[in-house]
């Protein structure tokens, strides 16, 4: 039988859940997950080019996710209620390891942070690599949040936490290049030239490694897409809605071509690939198209009629 | 819980009685009636399918609910702590039967209890109580002589989204595909409401 020869001529339907609240959050851990991640690398590997990033990337981590969770006690119907989260707690639910691993990451990142700028580079290492686990599971279990939502086809694959992490990665570095290009126009005054020439080489460095990731994040949705068409008849259905249904405009477009191959293109090209400002543009491109991948991931996900 | 559809009028009082009985806000429904139109003229026919939370034995939504506000009764209904109940809304989004929702005026979740505080009391939930035909058929499906148990063993029977591996404990007699199922040709239809939908 044909779809077209039924009409829902009555049904109820609930509102959507989860709104961009949720979206939002997702976009903020990403960035200081991705953040966290540059810094304790830069760290890490010890070289001298490399301060300024790994003290900038100190500081966004823990900041940016002491906004991240204002958003989920906003999205909360009794926001006064959210303490319920640390004294009933549940194991078997991806928010409980969720409202730990949130109050453990900005701790360990205030904790690191202090240590890189006071120039303690042992401790700083240790509490970095104690830190990366933290900083990658804080967002790898938003990815569980959706996927283990069994009712979304949308959100229910096994691809779902690497994407978000892969995602993260991206919007992490992307915001870590505009604030050094930032730092590296204007309030920079007092290097010399020989300096200057080196962080721009390393911002140009960073644009370049974020090139790649982005290119293993178009795999991860290309396998999820793929998937998805092949699969059953709800997920086909997911699968169209964003290909080519309402969301196709935000998710082809912005997320796919405008956030990651104009991006790739601008930061990889021949004529563009030393020029800060078309590793700025490219930055700047790849956070809006990682916006819309959250934006399409919640609000398309909840969009397919489950009644 | 069996629902036999051959005998359902599709009168929408079970939605009236829940209603009623559960002081349902406006706009929310623990219970409804979906009705589908199938064919094209002249060989159209309605189908239609009493709606409520299934009180599943895997529960999704129970596995979900961070703060166990979200728990099973021993006898199986799921109910949600309407002191605990932090609104965080991931049970409504992880159920694939969309019968949770946010009762506007007290802001938390709440769905369908199978009337527990009349089980409790000895009596038949409100939806089943009201059924004109009879329709609707509650009682204990481990007790083998009860009429459940009986109409369960001598008659076909279907669950919504079997798939889901959440073991509904709502059965269906003679419900029609197109009544269950939630795929139909209204993707574009429905992504334009989507916007109205949020609530921002």
């Amino acid at each position: 039988m044909e779809h077209g020869d039924v009409n829902v001529v009555y049904s109820v339907e609930h509102q959507l859940p989860l709104i961009m609240y949720i979206g939002q959050y997702f976009f903020f851990t990403g960035l200081s997950a991705g953040s966290f991640v540059i810094s304790v690398i830069a760290t890490l590997l010890g070289r001298k080019e490399f301060k300024p990033i790994g003290k900038i990337t100190a500081i966004l981590a823990p900041a940016l996710l002491i906004i991240a969770p204002l958003n989920l006690i906003l999205d909360l119907e009794q926001p006064l209620r959210f303490w319920h989260l640390f004294l009933y707690y549940n194991w078997a639910s991806p928010i409980t390891y969720g409202s730990f691993l949130l109050t453990a990451y900005p701790i360990m990142g205030i904790i690191y942070a202090v240590m890189v700028f006071t120039n303690r580079q042992k401790a700083a290492k240790v509490f970095g690599i104690l830190g990366i686990p933290l900083a990658i599971s804080v967002h790898g279990y938003t990815g569980f949040i959706l996927a283990l939502a069994k009712a979304r086809s949308l959100w229910n694959t096994a691809a779902m936490p690497t994407i978000f992490i892969v995602s993260a990665m991206i919007s992490g570095i992307g915001l870590v290049v505009i604030i050094s290009a930032i730092r590296y126009r204007w309030f920079d005054k007092k290097a010399n030239a020989e300096q200057k020439e080196q962080d721009k080489k390393v911002i140009l460095q960073l644009a370049q490694i974020m090139a790649y990731v982005i290119m293993m994040d178009l795999f991860l949705v290309l396998s999820d897409i793929l998937v998805l068409l092949t699969a059953h008849s709800d997920a086909y259905e997911a699968g169209l809605l964003i290909l080519s249904g309402n969301f196709a405009f935000l998710f082809v477009g912005v997320e796919i071509i405008l956030g990651s191959f104009l991006p790739i293109l601008l930061v990889l090209g021949p004529k563009s690939r030393k020029s800060l400002t078309a590793a700025v543009v490219a930055s700047i491109l790849v956070n809006i198209g990682v916006y819309a991948m959250r934006f399409v991931m919640v609000i398309g996900g909840q969009t397919p009629p489950l009644s | 819980m069996v629902i036999d559809i051959r005998r359902c009028i599709a009168c929408h009082a079970c939605t009236v009685a829940c209603k009623a009985e559960m002081a349902v806000p406006l706009e929310v429904n623990a219970t409804w009636m979906k009705i589908v139109e199938k064919g094209a003229f002249p060989d159209v026919r309605r189908f239609w399918l009493p709606r409520l939370c299934n009180n599943c034995t895997d529960a999704i939504c129970a596995r979900n609910c961070p703060t166990k506000a979200t728990y099973k009764r021993e006898d199986g209904i799921v109910m949600v702590d309407q002191h605990r109940c932090i609104g965080c809304k991931y049970c409504i989004a992880s159920c694939p039967y969309d019968v949770r929702y946010i009762n506007p005026l007290k802001n938390i979740v709440q769905k369908c209890y199978f009337c527990s505080h009349r089980v409790d009391a000895g009596l038949l939930p409100a939806c089943v109580e009201t059924c004109p035909t009879r329709a609707m058929v509650f009682g204990d499906t481990n007790d083998s002589k009860s009429e459940i148990s009986q109409l369960l063993a001598s008659n076909a029977t279907v669950v919504l989204k079997k798939e889901m591996q959440t073991d509904p404990q709502v059965f269906y007699i003679s419900a029609d595909e197109a009544a269950m199922s939630s795929i139909e040709e209204r993707i574009n239809y429905y992504t334009e409401t989507a916007f109205i939908k949020l609530r921002i």
